[in-house]
C-alpha cells in the first residue's frame, strides 16, 4: 500500500483492442499538486476516469489515500472532487440549485449563504446565480462546476483541463484558488495540455504521450517549473 | 441511502416541471384519466337510471295490456335490462360489446343488445375512453414519452458518470428515478383510485375495489420499471424511445391480437349463421308447437290421454293446445340451451387462451383482471344470459300455462269463428301481473376475487421479472 494521497502503479488500460496507457506510475503526496501534461488521445482522460472508478485498469493498481480504488469506489469518492472537462451539470437547474443538488447528493448539506460565497470566490457574476445553467457559457459553467468542488471540501481533487473556457483573470482566480488549496493541504491531480498554467500551478509535470509517462518535472524549493523545458520536451519530445 | 433516493426523485420531478414537453404529457395524461373517469361515470350512471325507467315502462307496457289470447303475450314479450355493476362505471369490459338488454319472447333465445359501441357512430369513438382503456393503453405510452429519457438522458449528457463521482451509485440513482416514474404513475391513476373508492359508495364490495386498485398500481409499476430498464440499456434517447414505443406496440397491440387469433385457431366456434341453422335444422325435426295436431306430438298425446284415462284430447279438462305449447317451448328451450351452453363452452375455452397470454402481454393480464373484477367479464356476460334465459323460459311458460287452463280447448279452437268467439278465447288482463322486477345477481365478491387472481399473478409475475432485469441492467451501468 503506498504511502503517498495519489499513487498509480504500472496502470494499464486497454479499450477494446487499443492501448490507451501502458505501465503509467506516479505519485502525488498530500498538499501536492500534479500535473499531467499531454496532447490529444495521450491518456490524460483516461487516467483520471480509471482513479475516479470509470474505467477499469487492465492491469497496474490505482490508488487514493492507501485505498485501491477498484476495491472500494464508493470510499474513495467520498474523498474526491471531479472537475470535468466540459461540465456534467444539469441545464434545468440554476447554479445555486446544482450545488446544491450535487452536494446533497454527496451527504454535505451547504447553507445558500455558503454557496453564494463560493460562486463569489469563483467570480461567477450574480446576475447568474439563480438563472438556468441551460444559457451559460462554457466558463460559466467551469466557474459554477468549480464552486461545487470547492464545497465539497474533499482531500483530493481530480481538475481535468480546469481552465478549458476560461477568460485569462478567470484563469488566474483559479489557478490562485488551487494553489491555495494545496497549502491547506489538498492533493491535486491536473491533466491539461496548458504548458505555462501547468508550470504555474504545479508541484510536478509528468509529460504524457501516447499512454506512457516520458518525463517528470520537479519545480524547484523556489519559483516554479521551467516553462520554457516542460514546452521543449512536449512540442519536440525532448526531455532534459 | 433513501434520503438519496428521495432527492433524485425529486429532481426528476423538477425537471418534469420545467420541461414543457413532460407539463405537457403530464397534463394530457391527468386530464385524459380524469375526463374518462367523469365521463364513462355520468355516461353510465345515465344509462342506468334510463334503463331502470326502460325496465319500468316494459312492465307497466306489458300489464297495462288488455284480455288477450295468451299466446299473444308469448310473442308480444318482454324486455330485460340489466343495471351495470358499480365499477362497471370504470371498467365496462364486454358490456360496451355485448350489451345489456334482451328482449325476451317465446321459442327465442335473444341475445343481448343495446350495446354502447353498436350505437356509437364512427365520429364517437371517444365512446371507447373509459377508465379502464386510458389506464391499460394510452396511460404506459404516456409514460413513455415521460421517461424515455429518464436515464439516457443522463449518459448523453455525461451527468451519469459526475453523480458517480459524487458516490451514487447507479442502482440508487434507478430508485429515484424509479420512486419519480412511479409518482407519476400514481398521479395519472388518481382519478381512476378515487373513482374506485368511490363506488364503494354505490353498493362494490370492499375487496373487489381493492383489488382493483392493487391490480392497476401493479400495472403501472410493471410499465414504470419497463421504462426505467429500456432508458437504462439503451445508449441514446432515440434508441430508447423507439425501443419503448416497438415494446408498447408489442405487448399493448400485437400479442393481444394474437391472443384472440390464437384462441379462434385453437377452439374453432361456428358463426352465428351456421349456428342459427344448426339450431334451425334440429327444431324442425321437433314439431310446431302452433300445431297441436304435428305428428310430432304424437307420443305425448296417447301419453297425456292415458295419465287423464280418456279417449279424446276434447275430453281431457286442460287445454291441448296450451300442454303442447308447454310441452314444445320445454323442448324447444332444451335444444335451445343446449347450443347455447356450447358457444358458452367454446367462448370460455377461447378466453383461457386468450388470458393464457397475459404472462407475456402485461396488458392482457390487467385487462382480464380488471374486468373480472368489475364485473363485466365473460363469466358475468354469460350469467346474465343463463338468468335472462331463466326469466324467459318461465314468463313463457306461465303464459302457456295460461293457455292451459285459462280456456278450453274448443274456445282455443274456434276463436277465429267469431268476435264473440275470439274474446271467449282470452284471460284476464289481470293475469298480467306476472313479471317481476329483474334483478341481475353478479357473481359474489369472493368469487370474483378468485377469479381474478390468475391475471393479478400474472401481472405480479411480469412486475418481478422487469424489476429483476432493471436491478440487473442497474448494476451494469
Amino acid at each position: 500500500m503506498p504511502d503517498a494521497v495519489i499513487s498509480a502503479s504500472n496502470l494499464c488500460v486497454d479499450v477494446q483492442t487499443k492501448k490507451i496507457l501502458k505501465n503509467v506510475s506516479f505519485n502525488a503526496n498530500r498538499g501536492e499538486v500534479l500535473a499531467l501534461l499531454g496532447g490529444n488521445g495521450a491518456g490524460k482522460s483516461t487516467t483520471i476516469k480509471t482513479f475516479l472508478g470509470l474505467m477499469k485498469p487492465t492491469s497496474g493498481s490505482v490508488w487514493l489515500d492507501g485505498v485501491d480504488v477498484q476495491k472500494a469506489p464508493d470510499i474513495v469518492r467520498q474523498k474526491v472532487a471531479y472537475l470535468p472537462e466540459s461540465v456534467m451539470l444539469y441545464g434545468h437547474l440554476t447554479a445555486i440549485e446544482n450545488i446544491q443538488y450535487f452536494l446533497s447528493l454527496s451527504g454535505k448539506d451547504k447553507s445558500e449563504t455558503e454557496i453564494v460565497a463560493a460562486l463569489q470566490r469563483v467570480a461567477l457574476q450574480e446576475s447568474a446565480w439563480r438563472a438556468a445553467l441551460s444559457g451559460y457559457s462554457k466558463g460559466m459553467r467551469q466557474k459554477t462546476a468549480i464552486a461545487l468542488a470547492l464545497l465539497r471540501e474533499a482531500p483530493i481533487l481530480f481538475l481535468d483541463e480546469p481552465t478549458s473556457g476560461l477568460d485569462p483573470v478567470a484563469i488566474d482566480e483559479f489557478n490562485r484558488l488551487v494553489s491555495q488549496l494545496a497549502a491547506q493541504g489538498a492533493t491535486i491531480l491536473m491533466v491539461t495540455h496548458d504548458v505555462y498554467g501547468a508550470c504555474h500551478v504545479a508541484n510536478r509535470i509528468g509529460l504524457l504521450r501516447d499512454g506512457e509517462i516520458v518525463g517528470m518535472f520537479d519545480a524547484p524549493e523556489q519559483g516554479n517549473i521551467d516553462s520554457e523545458a516542460v514546452h521543449k520536451a512536449f512540442t519536440q519530445g525532448v526531455v532534459a | 441511502m433513501s434520503s438519496t433516493v428521495f432527492t433524485i426523485a425529486r429532481d426528476e420531478w423538477r425537471y418534469w416541471r420545467r420541461s414543457s414537453l413532460a407539463q405537457t404529457v403530464l397534463i394530457i395524461a391527468l386530464l385524459l384519466a380524469a375526463a374518462s373517469v367523469w365521463v364513462t361515470h355520468a355516461a353510465i350512471s345515465h344509462t342506468t337510471e334510463q334503463r331502470q325507467h326502460m325496465q319500468s315502462e316494459s312492465i307497466t307496457a306489458f300489464e297495462e295490456q288488455p284480455d288477450r289470447h295468451p299466446h299473444r303475450m308469448v310473442h308480444y314479450g318482454h324486455y330485460l335490462f340489466r343495471a351495470p355493476p358499480p365499477l362497471g362505471s370504470l371498467d365496462p369490459g364486454i358490456d360496451s360489446f355485448t350489451g345489456n338488454a334482451i328482449f325476451l319472447e317465446g321459442h327465442r333465445q335473444n341475445g343481448a343488445t343495446f350495446a354502447d359501441q353498436k350505437q356509437s357512430t364512427g365520429l364517437t369513438w371517444v365512446g371507447r375512453l373509459t377508465p379502464a382503456y386510458v389506464m391499460q393503453v394510452l396511460t404506459p405510452l404516456l409514460l413513455i414519452v415521460l421517461g424515455f429519457g429518464v436515464m439516457t438522458r443522463e449518459r448523453e449528457a455525461g451527468t451519469l458518470d459526475f453523480l458517480k463521482v459524487q458516490g451514487v451509485s447507479p442502482l440508487v440513482l434507478l430508485a429515484g428515478k424509479g420512486v419519480a416514474m412511479a409518482g407519476a404513475g400514481l398521479l395519472v391513476l388518481t382519478p381512476l383510485i378515487i373513482g374506485a373508492l368511490l363506488t364503494v359508495l354505490k353498493g362494490a364490495q370492499v375487496v373487489p375495489v381493492l383489488t382493483f386498485i392493487l391490480s392497476y398500481l401493479i400495472y403501472i409499476v410493471v410499465w414504470c420499471a419497463l421504462v426505467l430498464l429500456i432508458s437504462t440499456l439503451a445508449r441514446s434517447n432515440s434508441v430508447s424511445f423507439s425501443g419503448l414505443v416497438a415494446v408498447w406496440i408489442l405487448l399493448c397491440l400485437v400479442v393481444p391480437r394474437i391472443a384472440s387469433n390464437t384462441a379462434s385457431v385453437m377452439v374453432a366456434s361456428p358463426g352465428k349463421l351456421e349456428t342459427d341453422f344448426a339450431v334451425l335444422k334440429k327444431l324442425r325435426q321437433m314439431g310446431d308447437g302452433h300445431n297441436a295436431n304435428d305428428p310430432a306430438f304424437k307420443a305425448f298425446k296417447d301419453n297425456l290421454l292415458a295419465q287423464y284415462n280418456v279417449d279424446s284430447v276434447e275430453d281431457l279438462p286442460i287445454n291441448f293446445r296450451g300442454v303442447v305449447a308447454q310441452k314444445s317451448e320445454a323442448d324447444l328451450t332444451e335444444v335451445l340451451n343446449e347450443f347455447a351452453e356450447q358457444q358458452m363452452a367454446q367462448q370460455q375455452s377461447q378466453a383461457v387462451i386468450a388470458r393464457m397470454f397475459g404472462w407475456l402481454s402485461p396488458m392482457i393480464a390487467i385487462q382480464n383482471a380488471s374486468m373480472k373484477l368489475a364485473g363485466t367479464d365473460l363469466e358475468n356476460y354469460q350469467r346474465f344470459m343463463r338468468e335472462a334465459e331463466a326469466v324467459r323460459f318461465e314468463f313463457v311458460q306461465s303464459l302457456n300455462k295460461l293457455h292451459a287452463e285459462g280456456m278450453s280447448l274448443e274456445q282455443d279452437a274456434n276463436k277465429y269463428k267469431s268476435a264473440e268467439a275470439r274474446k271467449a278465447a282470452t284471460v284476464d288482463a289481470e293475469n298480467w301481473q306476472m313479471l317481476e322486477e329483474f334483478q341481475f345477481t353478479p357473481l359474489p365478491a369472493g368469487q370474483r376475487f378468485s377469479n381474478s387472481l390468475t391475471a393479478v399473478l400474472q401481472l405480479l409475475f411480469t412486475a418481478g421479472l422487469v424489476l429483476a432485469f432493471t436491478y440487473i441492467a442497474g448494476r451494469r451501468v
